[in-house]
């Protein structure tokens, strides 16, 4: 799940003119082809380092993304829905591995990347810095925060990087089953008990705000921006995706007789777009800086799950190893 | 003052609370050398790429393979080899043949015993490599040599990995049999969710419509 809200900001890479003019212009000849990029290709530094940040922070995302839900098995209702939340979980985590080596291809390695998210120095996505109080919670999550990451993860499958390209193939499809495992809990809940309903109902005010911000602020159309749309870096606008998964999920949470915390939501019959309330930008920037009310708690499970089995991994390393980075 | 959690399990950690210094960094190889795995969906197709692990040795790539690549979806064998042990061609497009394009510098002399090398074909960017046959070498040129004439004629091939047989660890006939239990854990799949039933009953007695 969970590729979401990445923020691209300019860096001191922003300056393509730096590049060889040859290559440059036989890399972009390739994508505009429709060809994708093989990790030994020739490629600017801003295209490395903007896929590196963007698959990084996908990874890292879905290691923290397990924490939430993972602590929702032992108290998952029935012995099937542990069953099946196990799995997800599993899944998201398989995630991960899938994502850090397809970021290591292009050389930064797994090590660096758990450093610098450990260390607060790279990000994940931040609405995995809220708790989730209830089981109903974990519904909303395993149902609508997958829903907007497979939004993400579709348009991101079609970019021009090959390892990120395949290693989304495989992860969409195992997203498939987290969509409906999630929608099935909460129309079990919203079609159950009066109590419950309310349960799913609160879950889902709790949810909403942060659902909002998953795929970050509005972009900034600058020519940074159209750079990485050329090269299929970024496949879809931040705003282009919040479009889509309100199409897309608002209908099926309404059918439930479910209500969204927005009284301004609703879609522009002229324009096809969704009205809404802009969200708190200001709380979405304070709490992606580490003020929110899980950053703590998610980190330090991190880091002690590092630190407490460091020493197994010393103990199994292979004195003659050589690390060579993955091939594709 | 240690961490308070939502989750009992995170507070009996007993994790400090507040400002903690920051980590080491992690030293290199904590996350081990890396290994690249094949997996054989079905009988008679080949072996195609799925991915790499971190491991400490053949054997647990193995496992972490078999959990990472054919927990979710239909396997009947896995091959295992250490990146370091597979070599590989330059990338070409989508349109040519690398062995047309590089120049193979093929030994005038054998001194030692012919072994056997797997050669994987990559037929499109983006794709992933899938095995195109096993050829008799003395070495890695060599091998590239003869895999170009056994199999490198046809299409185009964007890039090969060549390998020794010995290096890669193959799961055997006999251990088919742990990939079995997979149709027992319906739970996993998309189809074993049907909620529609639920819903149009819901709507039925509520009258609940999608626009609001």
């Amino acid at each position: 799940m969970y590729g979401g809200g990445n923020v691209f900001e300019a860096t001191k890479f922003d300056d393509v003119q730096v590049e060889d003019p040859v290559k440059l212009e036989e890399f972009e000849a390739r994508i505009a082809r429709g060809e994708k990029i093989e990790p030994t290709d020739w490629m600017p530094e801003l295209y490395r380092k903007q896929l590196i940040r963007m698959i990084e922070q996908h990874a890292h995302s879905e290691i923290i993304g397990a924490l939430p839900e993972g602590t929702w098995i032992t108290r998952a209702p029935g012995f099937r829905r542990k069953m099946a939340q196990m799995a997800k979980v599993q899944d998201e985590v398989g995630h991960a591995q899938l994502l850090y080596s397809a970021a290591e291809t292009l050389g930064k390695s797994r090590e660096q990347m758990l450093t610098d998210l450990i260390n607060g120095k790279s990000k994940y996505s931040n609405v995995f810095n809220y708790p989730a109080f209830t089981w109903a919670d974990s519904n909303i999550i395993s149902w609508l925060i997958d829903a907007g990451a497979i939004v993400n993860q579709m348009a991101n499958a079609k970019g021009s990087y090959g390892p990120y390209s395949r290693a989304l193939e495989r992860i969409c499809a195992e997203e498939a089953f987290h969509l409906k495992y999630g929608h099935d809990a909460v129309v079990h809940m919203a079609t159950g008990t009066p109590k419950q309903r309310e349960m799913i109902q609160a879950a889902l005010n709790r949810w909403w705000p942060p659902i909002m911000t998953f795929f970050g602020p509005s972009d900034k159309m600058s020519t940074h921006t159209e750079t990485l749309m050329r090269w299929k870096v970024k496949m879809a606008s931040n705003d282009e995706c919040r479009q889509q998964f309100l199409d897309m999920y608002v209908p099926k949470i309404w059918e439930l007789g479910l209500t969204v915390p927005d009284p301004k939501l609703k879609k522009n019959m002229e324009t096809g777009q969704w009205e809404y309330t802009e969200p708190d930008w200001d709380e979405f920037k304070r709490v992606i800086n580490g003020d929110g009310p899980c950053n703590a708690e998610r980190l330090a499970v991190r880091r002690t799950a590092e630190e407490r089995g460091a020493w197994v991994r010393r103990a199994l390393l292979n004195p003659k190893a050589k690390y060579v980075k993955p091939l594709a | 003052m240690s961490l308070k959690s939502l989750d009992p399990r995170v507070t009996r950690l007993n994790l400090p609370e507040g400002e903690v210094p920051a980590m080491e960094p992690k030293p290199e190889l904590d996350q081990f050398e890396t290994y690249e795995a094949f997996h054989q969906k079905k009988e008679g197709t080949a072996h195609t790429y799925v991915g790499p692990v971190h491991a400490p040795n053949e054997d647990v790539a193995f496992l972490f393979a078999k959990e990472q690549y054919s927990r979710r979806f239909p396997c009947v064998g896995l091959w295992i080899a250490r990146t370091e042990n597979i070599q590989v061609t330059p990338y070409v497009g989508d349109q040519e043949n690398v062995y047309e394009t590089i120049t193979i510098d093929e030994p005038t002399e054998r001194n030692e015993q012919a072994e056997p090398y797997e050669i994987f074909h990559l037929k499109k960017r983006g794709k992933a490599h899938a095995h195109a046959g096993r050829v008799m070498a003395t070495s890695y040129p060599e091998a590239l040599a003869e895999a170009k004439k056994a199999f490198g004629e046809k299409g185009p091939i964007v890039n090969v990995w060549v390998v020794k047989s010995k290096d890669v660890l193959q799961s055997a006939e006999e251990d088919k049999d742990m990939w079995t239990t997979i149709p027992e854990k319906k739970y996993r799949e998309a189809i074993a969710y049907k909620v529609m039933d639920k819903i149009t009953k819901y709507k039925e007695e509520n009258k609940t419509t999608t626009a609001q």
